[in-house]
Protein backbone atom coordinates (compact mmCIF):
# COMPACT_ATOMS: atom_id res chain seq x y z
CA UNK A 1 0.00 0.00 0.00
CA UNK A 2 2.45 2.93 1.03
CA UNK A 3 5.48 1.69 -1.05
CA UNK A 4 3.56 2.38 -3.81
CA UNK A 5 4.64 5.99 -2.95
CA UNK A 6 8.26 4.86 -3.74
CA UNK A 7 7.35 3.32 -6.99
CA UNK A 8 5.24 5.93 -8.21
CA UNK A 9 5.87 9.36 -7.41
CA UNK A 10 2.27 10.56 -6.30
CA UNK A 11 2.13 13.77 -8.43
CA UNK A 12 -0.90 16.44 -7.12
CA UNK A 13 -2.71 15.66 -10.50
CA UNK A 14 -3.22 11.96 -10.00
CA UNK A 15 -6.60 10.52 -8.14
CA UNK A 16 -5.06 8.57 -5.59
CA UNK A 17 -6.41 7.61 -2.09
CA UNK A 18 -9.60 7.80 -0.64
CA UNK A 19 -8.34 10.77 1.30
CA UNK A 20 -7.27 13.22 -1.72
CA UNK A 21 -10.56 14.81 -1.30
CA UNK A 22 -9.93 15.24 2.29
CA UNK A 23 -6.70 16.65 1.58
CA UNK A 24 -7.51 18.87 -0.71
CA UNK A 25 -11.03 19.82 1.32
CA UNK A 26 -8.40 20.92 4.03
CA UNK A 27 -5.71 22.70 1.85
CA UNK A 28 -8.59 24.51 -0.14
CA UNK A 29 -10.97 25.68 2.26
CA UNK A 30 -8.95 27.22 5.23
CA UNK A 31 -5.29 27.40 3.76
CA UNK A 32 -3.61 30.26 1.47
CA UNK A 33 -2.85 33.75 2.84
CA UNK A 34 -5.72 35.37 4.03
CA UNK A 35 -6.64 38.37 1.79
CA UNK A 36 -10.69 38.74 2.08
CA UNK A 37 -12.83 38.61 -0.98
CA UNK A 38 -15.90 40.78 -1.47
CA UNK A 39 -18.32 37.81 -1.45
CA UNK A 40 -17.87 36.40 2.52
CA UNK A 41 -18.79 32.94 3.17
CA UNK A 42 -19.21 31.46 6.69
CA UNK A 43 -17.80 28.49 7.15
CA UNK A 44 -19.91 27.86 9.83
CA UNK A 45 -22.49 27.66 7.73
CA UNK A 46 -24.30 24.16 9.28
CA UNK A 47 -24.23 22.42 6.15
CA UNK A 48 -20.90 23.29 5.02
CA UNK A 49 -19.65 22.36 9.21
CA UNK A 50 -21.30 19.19 9.19
CA UNK A 51 -19.88 17.69 5.51
CA UNK A 52 -16.45 19.23 7.35
CA UNK A 53 -17.01 17.57 11.02
CA UNK A 54 -17.94 14.05 8.91
CA UNK A 55 -14.49 14.62 7.02
CA UNK A 56 -12.66 15.37 9.39
CA UNK A 57 -12.16 13.73 13.63
CA UNK A 58 -15.98 13.83 14.60
CA UNK A 59 -16.15 15.51 17.73
CA UNK A 60 -13.73 16.35 20.61
CA UNK A 61 -14.80 13.87 22.62
CA UNK A 62 -13.13 11.39 20.28
CA UNK A 63 -10.28 13.46 19.54
CA UNK A 64 -9.51 13.83 23.64
CA UNK A 65 -9.55 9.87 23.82
CA UNK A 66 -6.86 9.68 21.28
CA UNK A 67 -4.85 12.03 22.57
CA UNK A 68 -4.94 14.55 19.64
CA UNK A 69 -5.67 17.87 20.51
CA UNK A 70 -3.80 20.91 18.70
CA UNK A 71 -7.09 21.58 15.70
CA UNK A 72 -9.18 22.33 18.49
CA UNK A 73 -8.71 26.51 18.76
CA UNK A 74 -9.96 26.31 15.04
CA UNK A 75 -13.06 27.64 15.61
CA UNK A 76 -14.70 25.68 12.17
CA UNK A 77 -14.20 22.68 13.96
CA UNK A 78 -14.45 23.15 17.65
CA UNK A 79 -18.03 22.72 18.65
CA UNK A 80 -17.89 24.75 21.41
CA UNK A 81 -16.70 27.71 19.27
CA UNK A 82 -19.71 26.83 16.79
CA UNK A 83 -21.86 26.80 19.62
CA UNK A 84 -20.22 30.72 20.82
CA UNK A 85 -20.49 32.05 17.58
CA UNK A 86 -23.94 30.77 16.81
CA UNK A 87 -25.12 32.29 20.43
CA UNK A 88 -23.33 35.49 19.88
CA UNK A 89 -24.90 35.81 16.22
CA UNK A 90 -27.96 35.03 18.06
CA UNK A 91 -28.13 37.74 20.61
CA UNK A 92 -26.82 40.19 17.72
CA UNK A 93 -29.83 39.46 15.53
CA UNK A 94 -32.70 39.34 18.61
CA UNK A 95 -31.14 42.99 19.32
CA UNK A 96 -31.27 44.10 16.37
CA UNK A 97 -34.96 42.61 15.86
CA UNK A 98 -35.73 44.18 19.31
CA UNK A 99 -34.36 47.72 17.72
CA UNK A 100 -36.25 47.36 14.34
CA UNK A 101 -39.56 46.18 16.38
CA UNK A 102 -39.49 49.52 18.84
CA UNK A 103 -39.15 51.44 15.65
CA UNK A 104 -41.70 50.17 14.08
CA UNK A 105 -43.73 50.08 16.92
CA UNK A 106 -43.56 53.48 17.36
CA UNK A 107 -43.98 54.74 13.95
CA UNK A 108 -46.99 52.80 13.83
CA UNK A 109 -48.63 51.00 16.68
CA UNK A 110 -47.55 47.53 15.19
CA UNK A 111 -45.39 45.63 18.03
CA UNK A 112 -44.68 42.47 16.08
CA UNK A 113 -43.54 44.37 13.39
CA UNK A 114 -42.79 40.57 11.37
CA UNK A 115 -44.00 41.83 7.61
CA UNK A 116 -40.74 43.80 7.18
CA UNK A 117 -38.36 41.45 8.48
CA UNK A 118 -38.38 40.07 4.99
CA UNK A 119 -35.81 42.57 3.42
CA UNK A 120 -32.27 42.58 5.06
CA UNK A 121 -30.10 45.29 5.50
CA UNK B 1 -21.59 43.64 -22.09
CA UNK B 2 -21.33 41.45 -25.02
CA UNK B 3 -20.63 38.21 -22.96
CA UNK B 4 -22.87 37.57 -20.70
CA UNK B 5 -26.30 39.87 -19.48
CA UNK B 6 -25.78 38.68 -15.91
CA UNK B 7 -23.22 40.80 -14.34
CA UNK B 8 -19.72 39.04 -13.30
CA UNK B 9 -17.29 38.54 -10.95
CA UNK B 10 -13.98 37.89 -10.24
CA UNK B 11 -12.92 34.82 -8.79
CA UNK B 12 -9.34 34.83 -7.73
CA UNK B 13 -7.05 31.20 -7.35
CA UNK B 14 -3.94 32.53 -6.46
CA UNK B 15 -1.11 35.03 -6.59
CA UNK B 16 2.22 35.06 -8.27
CA UNK B 17 4.94 37.75 -8.56
CA UNK B 18 4.52 39.67 -12.04
CA UNK B 19 7.40 38.91 -14.45
CA UNK B 20 6.91 34.99 -13.80
CA UNK B 21 3.78 34.41 -14.98
CA UNK B 22 3.36 36.97 -17.89
CA UNK B 23 5.82 35.05 -20.70
CA UNK B 24 4.57 31.53 -19.70
CA UNK B 25 0.81 32.32 -19.14
CA UNK B 26 -0.75 30.76 -22.13
CA UNK B 27 -1.57 27.45 -20.62
CA UNK B 28 -3.83 29.00 -18.30
CA UNK B 29 -6.65 30.02 -21.07
CA UNK B 30 -7.02 26.19 -22.02
CA UNK B 31 -8.40 25.37 -17.76
CA UNK B 32 -11.90 25.37 -17.47
CA UNK B 33 -11.26 26.34 -14.29
CA UNK B 34 -15.03 26.57 -12.84
CA UNK B 35 -16.58 25.58 -16.59
CA UNK B 36 -18.01 28.87 -16.78
CA UNK B 37 -16.96 29.26 -20.17
CA UNK B 38 -14.99 32.31 -19.62
CA UNK B 39 -11.19 32.26 -19.71
CA UNK B 40 -8.97 31.74 -16.80
CA UNK B 41 -6.81 35.07 -17.08
CA UNK B 42 -3.95 36.87 -15.26
CA UNK B 43 -4.59 40.28 -14.06
CA UNK B 44 -1.74 42.42 -13.30
CA UNK B 45 -1.62 44.35 -9.87
CA UNK B 46 1.56 46.28 -9.57
CA UNK B 47 4.37 43.85 -8.75
CA UNK B 48 1.66 40.97 -8.51
CA UNK B 49 0.16 38.54 -10.89
CA UNK B 50 -3.63 37.64 -10.06
CA UNK B 51 -4.70 34.42 -11.09
CA UNK B 52 -8.88 34.90 -11.99
CA UNK B 53 -11.83 33.90 -13.81
CA UNK B 54 -14.97 36.07 -14.56
CA UNK B 55 -17.78 34.16 -12.90
CA UNK B 56 -21.59 34.62 -12.87
CA UNK B 57 -22.90 36.69 -10.44
CA UNK B 58 -26.31 34.05 -10.21
CA UNK B 59 -23.73 31.32 -9.30
CA UNK B 60 -21.10 32.53 -6.69
CA UNK B 61 -22.83 35.25 -4.73
CA UNK B 62 -23.12 34.62 -1.56
CA UNK B 63 -26.27 32.93 -1.13
CA UNK B 64 -25.32 30.71 -3.86
CA UNK B 65 -22.23 29.82 -3.02
CA UNK B 66 -22.84 28.93 0.30
CA UNK B 67 -25.30 27.22 -0.65
CA UNK B 68 -23.59 25.46 -3.49
CA UNK B 69 -20.38 24.81 -0.64
CA UNK B 70 -23.04 23.29 1.71
CA UNK B 71 -23.56 20.52 -0.61
CA UNK B 72 -21.40 17.75 -0.97
CA UNK B 73 -20.72 17.02 -4.42
CA UNK B 74 -20.66 20.26 -5.55
CA UNK B 75 -18.08 20.93 -2.89
CA UNK B 76 -15.90 18.72 -4.24
CA UNK B 77 -16.45 20.05 -7.88
CA UNK B 78 -15.68 23.42 -6.97
CA UNK B 79 -12.98 22.08 -4.11
CA UNK B 80 -10.99 20.19 -7.37
CA UNK B 81 -11.72 23.25 -10.25
CA UNK B 82 -9.89 25.75 -7.49
CA UNK B 83 -7.27 23.18 -6.47
CA UNK B 84 -6.84 22.34 -10.84
CA UNK B 85 -6.13 25.99 -11.34
CA UNK B 86 -3.49 26.31 -8.72
CA UNK B 87 -1.75 23.24 -9.30
CA UNK B 88 -1.50 24.50 -12.93
CA UNK B 89 -0.78 28.07 -11.81
CA UNK B 90 2.15 26.98 -9.63
CA UNK B 91 3.83 24.87 -12.63
CA UNK B 92 4.61 27.77 -14.25
CA UNK B 93 5.65 29.73 -11.52
CA UNK B 94 5.95 30.29 -7.60
CA UNK B 95 1.95 30.80 -6.33
CA UNK B 96 0.51 31.68 -3.23
CA UNK B 97 -3.03 29.58 -3.25
CA UNK B 98 -5.91 31.54 -2.26
CA UNK B 99 -8.77 29.84 -0.30
CA UNK B 100 -11.63 28.49 -1.74
CA UNK B 101 -14.70 31.08 -2.47
CA UNK B 102 -12.25 34.02 -2.75
CA UNK B 103 -14.81 36.29 -5.07
CA UNK B 104 -14.27 40.00 -5.73
CA UNK B 105 -17.04 42.54 -7.11
CA UNK B 106 -14.41 42.90 -10.33
CA UNK B 107 -11.64 42.84 -11.25
CA UNK B 108 -10.53 46.50 -9.76
CA UNK B 109 -11.21 45.18 -6.27
CA UNK B 110 -8.92 42.17 -7.12
CA UNK B 111 -6.19 45.33 -7.24
CA UNK B 112 -7.18 46.91 -4.38
CA UNK B 113 -7.14 43.70 -2.35
CA UNK B 114 -3.74 42.61 -3.59
CA UNK B 115 -2.18 46.17 -3.14
CA UNK B 116 -3.41 45.96 0.60
CA UNK B 117 -1.66 42.80 1.13
CA UNK B 118 1.41 43.47 -1.42
CA UNK B 119 4.06 43.13 1.11
CA UNK B 120 3.33 40.24 2.82
CA UNK B 121 2.25 38.69 -0.56
CA UNK B 122 5.45 38.92 -1.90
CA UNK B 123 7.18 37.56 1.44
CA UNK B 124 4.94 34.65 0.91
CA UNK B 125 6.27 34.32 -2.55
CA UNK B 126 9.74 34.61 -1.54
CA UNK B 127 8.98 31.78 1.14
CA UNK B 128 7.94 28.92 -1.02
CA UNK B 129 9.80 29.52 -3.94
CA UNK B 130 11.77 26.54 -4.94
CA UNK B 131 9.89 24.48 -2.11
CA UNK B 132 7.04 22.19 -2.04
CA UNK B 133 4.46 21.14 0.48
CA UNK B 134 4.30 17.06 1.63
CA UNK B 135 2.02 15.58 3.34
CA UNK B 136 2.76 12.39 6.15
CA UNK B 137 -0.29 10.50 7.59
CA UNK B 138 0.34 8.34 9.93
CA UNK B 139 -2.74 5.82 11.01
CA UNK B 140 -3.05 3.28 13.68
CA UNK B 141 -5.04 0.10 13.00
CA UNK B 142 -8.07 -0.31 14.78
CA UNK B 143 -8.41 -4.48 14.27
CA UNK B 144 -9.38 -6.56 17.10
CA UNK B 145 -6.68 -6.96 19.86
CA UNK B 146 -5.29 -10.61 20.41
CA UNK B 147 -7.24 -13.02 22.10
CA UNK B 148 -6.40 -12.98 26.00
CA UNK B 149 -5.37 -16.30 27.38
CA UNK B 150 -7.63 -17.64 29.79
CA UNK B 151 -6.88 -17.59 33.59
CA UNK B 152 -6.48 -21.08 34.51
CA UNK B 153 -9.06 -22.37 37.19
CA UNK B 154 -11.84 -19.82 35.75
CA UNK B 155 -14.10 -22.02 33.51
CA UNK B 156 -15.09 -19.67 30.58
CA UNK B 157 -18.66 -19.03 31.72
CA UNK B 158 -17.60 -17.40 35.01
CA UNK B 159 -18.57 -13.70 35.59
CA UNK B 160 -14.91 -13.13 36.66
CA UNK B 161 -13.40 -14.26 33.34
CA UNK B 162 -15.48 -12.34 31.64
CA UNK B 163 -14.51 -9.16 33.47
CA UNK B 164 -10.75 -9.72 33.42
CA UNK B 165 -11.37 -10.37 29.66
CA UNK B 166 -13.29 -6.95 29.16
CA UNK B 167 -10.25 -5.36 31.37
CA UNK B 168 -7.43 -7.03 29.63
CA UNK B 169 -9.35 -6.03 26.01
CA UNK B 170 -9.63 -2.03 26.78
CA UNK B 171 -5.91 -2.10 28.46
CA UNK B 172 -4.72 -3.42 25.12
CA UNK B 173 -6.86 -0.77 23.24
CA UNK B 174 -5.36 2.18 25.41
CA UNK B 175 -1.38 0.23 24.82
CA UNK B 176 -1.60 0.10 21.63
CA UNK B 177 -2.68 3.32 20.34
CA UNK B 178 -0.15 5.25 23.10
CA UNK B 179 2.30 3.20 21.19
CA UNK B 180 1.02 4.55 17.88
CA UNK B 181 1.14 7.85 19.15
CA UNK B 182 4.53 7.66 20.26
CA UNK B 183 5.36 6.22 16.95
CA UNK B 184 3.62 9.24 15.26
CA UNK B 185 5.35 12.03 17.27
CA UNK B 186 8.57 10.06 16.12
CA UNK B 187 7.65 9.63 12.26
CA UNK B 188 7.05 13.75 12.79
CA UNK B 189 10.36 14.39 14.78
CA UNK B 190 12.10 12.92 11.51
CA UNK B 191 10.61 14.86 8.93
CA UNK B 192 10.30 18.11 10.72
CA UNK B 193 14.42 17.22 10.85
CA UNK B 194 14.32 17.23 6.63
CA UNK B 195 12.00 20.32 6.38
CA UNK B 196 11.89 24.10 6.63
CA UNK B 197 8.78 24.82 8.45
CA UNK B 198 6.33 21.78 9.47
CA UNK B 199 2.46 22.03 10.39
CA UNK B 200 -0.16 19.95 11.77
CA UNK B 201 -3.33 19.88 10.29
CA UNK B 202 -6.57 18.09 11.34
CA UNK B 203 -6.30 14.57 11.85
CA UNK B 204 -9.41 12.58 9.36
CA UNK B 205 -12.40 11.32 10.69
CA UNK B 206 -13.73 7.59 10.00
CA UNK B 207 -15.40 9.05 6.60
CA UNK B 208 -12.14 9.43 5.01
CA UNK B 209 -9.68 6.50 6.86
CA UNK B 210 -12.70 3.80 7.37
CA UNK B 211 -13.49 2.33 10.25
CA UNK B 212 -9.88 0.00 10.76
CA UNK B 213 -7.74 2.61 11.17
CA UNK B 214 -7.52 5.62 13.58
CA UNK B 215 -5.72 9.53 11.90
CA UNK B 216 -3.27 9.63 14.84
CA UNK B 217 -0.57 12.57 12.99
CA UNK B 218 -2.02 14.31 9.88
CA UNK B 219 1.19 16.93 8.95
CA UNK B 220 2.64 19.15 6.03
CA UNK B 221 5.96 19.70 5.54
CA UNK B 222 7.55 22.14 3.52
CA UNK B 223 10.66 20.77 1.94
CA UNK B 224 13.22 22.52 -0.61
CA UNK B 225 12.90 20.98 -3.95
CA UNK B 226 15.20 18.13 -4.25
CA UNK B 227 15.11 17.08 -0.73
CA UNK B 228 12.05 14.74 -1.45
CA UNK B 229 14.31 11.55 -1.72
CA UNK B 230 15.35 12.17 1.78
CA UNK B 231 11.98 12.11 2.99
CA UNK B 232 11.09 9.01 1.09
CA UNK B 233 14.22 7.46 2.13
CA UNK B 234 13.54 8.30 5.84
CA UNK B 235 10.25 7.37 5.73
CA UNK B 236 10.77 3.84 4.02
CA UNK B 237 13.13 3.37 6.89
CA UNK B 238 10.60 3.93 9.21
CA UNK B 239 8.07 2.17 7.96
CA UNK B 240 10.25 -0.85 9.02
CA UNK B 241 10.71 -0.13 12.34
CA UNK B 242 7.58 1.40 13.35
CA UNK B 243 5.19 -1.70 12.87
CA UNK B 244 2.57 -0.17 15.20
CA UNK B 245 1.48 2.50 12.59
CA UNK B 246 0.82 2.86 8.71
CA UNK B 247 2.62 6.06 7.52
CA UNK B 248 1.55 7.53 4.14
CA UNK B 249 2.94 10.22 1.92
CA UNK B 250 1.14 12.56 -0.40
CA UNK B 251 2.32 15.52 -2.44
CA UNK B 252 4.23 17.19 -3.83
CA UNK B 253 1.34 19.74 -3.05
CA UNK B 254 1.31 23.61 -3.69
CA UNK B 255 2.52 24.86 -0.59
CA UNK B 256 -0.95 26.03 0.82
CA UNK B 257 -0.04 24.98 4.52
CA UNK B 258 2.79 27.64 4.24
CA UNK B 259 1.26 30.83 2.32
CA UNK B 260 0.27 32.26 5.15
CA UNK B 261 3.37 32.89 7.06
CA UNK B 262 2.54 30.56 10.04
CA UNK B 263 5.94 28.77 10.14
CA UNK B 264 7.11 25.86 12.60
CA UNK B 265 4.25 25.28 15.01
CA UNK B 266 4.99 24.94 18.47
CA UNK B 267 6.65 21.77 18.48
CA UNK B 268 5.46 18.23 19.09
CA UNK B 269 2.94 17.27 21.91
CA UNK B 270 4.92 15.10 25.06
Amino acid sequence: MTERDLLHPPSVTDERHPSDLAEILERVLDKGIVIAGDIKIDLLDIELLTIRLRLFISSVDTARRAGIDWWETDPALSSRAARDSLAQENAELRERLHALESRVGAEELSPVGAAGEEERP
Amino acid sequence: MTRAEAPALTYAFAVCRGGDLTASAEPLAELPGFGTGTPVRTLAAGPLTAVVQDVPAAGFGEEALRRRLSDRAELERCARAHHAVITAVSALAPAVPLPLATVYLDDGRVREALGERETSLLTALDRIAGRAEWGVKVYAPTGPPPAPEAAPGDGPGSGRAYLDRVRTRQRGREQRHTLALRAAERVDAVARGLAVAARRLRPHGVEVTGKHRTHVLNAAYLLDLGRERELRAALASLRRDETDVQIELSGPWVPYSFADGGLVDDGAAP
